[in-house]
């Protein structure tokens, strides 16, 4: 399987030919991401109520029993719709630069997961959050800066 | 088979950022050829059979190690990613780029240390 060839947009001045509003690119990629941090909330409450009714079952560790539960199909929806809106992603914004920028959702699952789900985070791993923070600033700045002059 | 662990976990990064890779190339022919070319149904099926492999290669390992052991390798595909897609797809790599990805990837292996 060889690696596929191409000569990509590289530049962020390919931003200047992109759609605006709902079809934005990067709009549709904090879609996605959002959509990837409410999955995993949702397969995360739902897989927690299905081990709890099958603790001693040894089909709780296959993970199926939490298809009976409708959080883990509102999980599994939402995870299929992110990779709709990644798609699209893909098609406007070259992969080098929206990949990392994808990585937004290791701020947002740890920080949902505490609001919503009383998660407790430790120093490191707040540290480890703002480190992936300061990363993407510095990934999607000339980016954000190219949008704005437009 | 603990011993192929090593290899299990570099099989399915290898099999993530070739889907990756994949998918961008099939969404690159979309916007020329449409969805129902030929070139774009084969690459946007083989980015979707690696992604799956990859999928369940990390489910199968995740049965059997710590998810604080596993997740720092998911961190090292921000980098890999960018520079496979600079190598494969002839995208322009910038040292910006590669130094947020690298901060990003730091940031990802302290949260799962952690």
């Amino acid at each position: 399987m060889s690696p596929p060839k191409r000569a990509a947009p590289a530049s962020p001045r390919a931003a200047e030919t992109r759609p605006k509003g709902w079809a934005n690119p990067w709009f549709q990629l904090a879609l996605s991401a959002a959509f990837v941090t409410a999955s995993e909330l949702c397969l995360k409450r739902g897989a927690t109520a299905a081990a709890a009714n099958n603790l001693d079952s040894a089909w709780a560790w296959t993970g199926i029993p939490g298809l009976a539960s409708p959080w883990v199909w509102a999980g599994i929806i939402a995870l299929v719709i992110s990779f709709l809106g990644w798609l699209y992603v893909l098609r406007q914004v070259p992969l080098s630069h929206a990949y990392p920028l994808s990585n937004v959702v290791h701020i947002t699952i740890p920080l949902t997961s505490w609001i919503l789900l009383g998660e407790r985070i430790g120093p490191a791993r707040w540290a480890g959050i703002a480190l992936v923070l300061v990363g993407l600033i510095v990934v999607a700045k000339p980016f954000a800066s190219l949008e704005e002059r437009l | 088979m603990k011993n192929l662990a090593p290899w299990l976990i570099a099989v399915s990064l290898v099999t993530y950022v070739i889907g990756q890779l994949y998918l961008k190339r099939a969404m690159d022919i979309s916007a020329r050829a449409g969805l129902r070319s030929r070139s774009f149904v084969s690459r946007i099926s083989l980015g979707i059979i690696a992604m799956t492999v990859s999928f369940f290669l990390s489910l199968g390992l995740l049965a059997h190690l710590d998810l604080s052991y596993l997740y720092p390798f998911q961190g090292f595909s921000v980098i890999i990613i960018a520079v496979v897609a600079a190598l494969a797809l002839r995208e322009k790599l910038t040292p910006r780029l590669l130094f947020g990805s690298i901060l990003i990837t730091t940031g990802i292996v302290l949260v799962s240390l952690s």
